[in-house]
């Protein structure tokens, strides 16, 4: 087995260059927080919908994808410290994990996916007996 | 001095091509007062836009809901409050050992309170001031105080 299995080692590849210039696509900020038996990503995506993010799991490598509609923009502007745009973000998670029971839940501009591990890779305690 | 390689030509090329890197460094580059420059530490980033009646002030709360936050606006000024929610998402599989041990392998998202001022070009009318938060998406109309709104002025014929 992988003994690379979680996370740290690779981050958004950002293989596709090819995308238009007209849609920005930005990197979100994410927490990856491990449980043992599954890993949570935790990322900010403010201002999509869950109908217009996908999240992929291929090969070991997890990838969320937002298309960020857009937005209201009266006006000129005066002040600007963020450009709206898509979201796109990859992570490496390895082996071990359960593809089918991966979940994603989007709510108040968070989406958090869980990626449980299967159980035969899961860390077990294991209890020592007094004799 | 360049050393021609030859043809009286060839320096035209090379302007050509020192402008086509220009150019290209420009318009590949990041805006100026764009996203590059959101500042480290300084949260909620904050775009503010101006119509003739109105500025409008967009901030990113994700993670937050309308109760998290506080807004107040006196004069030209408009101040945000609130906290960011430490999010714990519980296991979603039972039979979890009580005892596991969090691990974070990365932790870019921030939590903890914030407060941030932001003047705004002109005064605005405080009684008038809507906000609405969508998705992590805080919006926040103010109506520009009256005499601070553009007149017109008629001209009158003698």
């Amino acid at each position: 087995m992988n003994p690379q299995a979680v996370i740290d080692q690779s981050s958004a590849p950002g293989a596709e260059a090819t995308e238009q210039p007209a849609a920005l696509t930005f990197q979100p900020n994410v927490d990856i927080r491990d449980v043992g038996g599954e890993v949570s990503l935790i990322a900010d995506i403010p201002g999509a919908n869950a109908a217009g993010i996908e999240v992929t799991f291929e090969d070991g490598v997890l990838t969320m994808h937002a298309t960020v509609p857009p937005r209201e923009q009266p006006g000129r502007p005066i002040r600007q410290e963020y450009g709206i745009g898509n979201y796109r973000r990859s992570f490496r998670l390895g082996e071990g994990f359960d593809a089918s029971q991966i979940t994603a839940d989007y709510a108040r501009g968070v989406l958090t996916v869980r990626v449980p591990r299967l159980a035969a890779v899961r860390p077990r305690k294991v209890e020592v007996r007094a004799g | 001095m360049t050393t021609f390689r030859a043809g009286f030509a060839l320096p035209l090329e090379e302007l050509r091509d020192e402008f086509d890197r220009l150019w290209t460094s420009l318009t590949t580059a990041p805006p100026l007062h764009g996203w590059g420059v959101r500042p480290e530490g300084v949260f909620p980033a904050v775009n503010v836009r101006e119509t003739a009646d109105a500025l409008t002030v967009e901030a990113e709360l994700p993670g937050l809901e309308a109760a998290d936050v506080e807004i107040s606006v006196t004069g030209a000024e408009l101040m945000l409050r609130g906290a960011r929610p430490q999010v714990e998402p519980k296991p979603a599989g039972n039979g979890e050992p009580a005892a596991e041990q969090v691990v974070w392998h990365r932790r870019e998202r921030g939590t903890g309170g914030f407060e941030r001022r932001i003047s705004l070009p002109v005064a605005v009318d405080p009684a008038g001031v809507e906000a609405r938060l969508v998705d992590g998406v805080l919006s926040i109309t103010c109506p520009k105080a009256a005499e601070a709104k553009p007149r017109r002025v008629e001209v009158r014929s003698a």
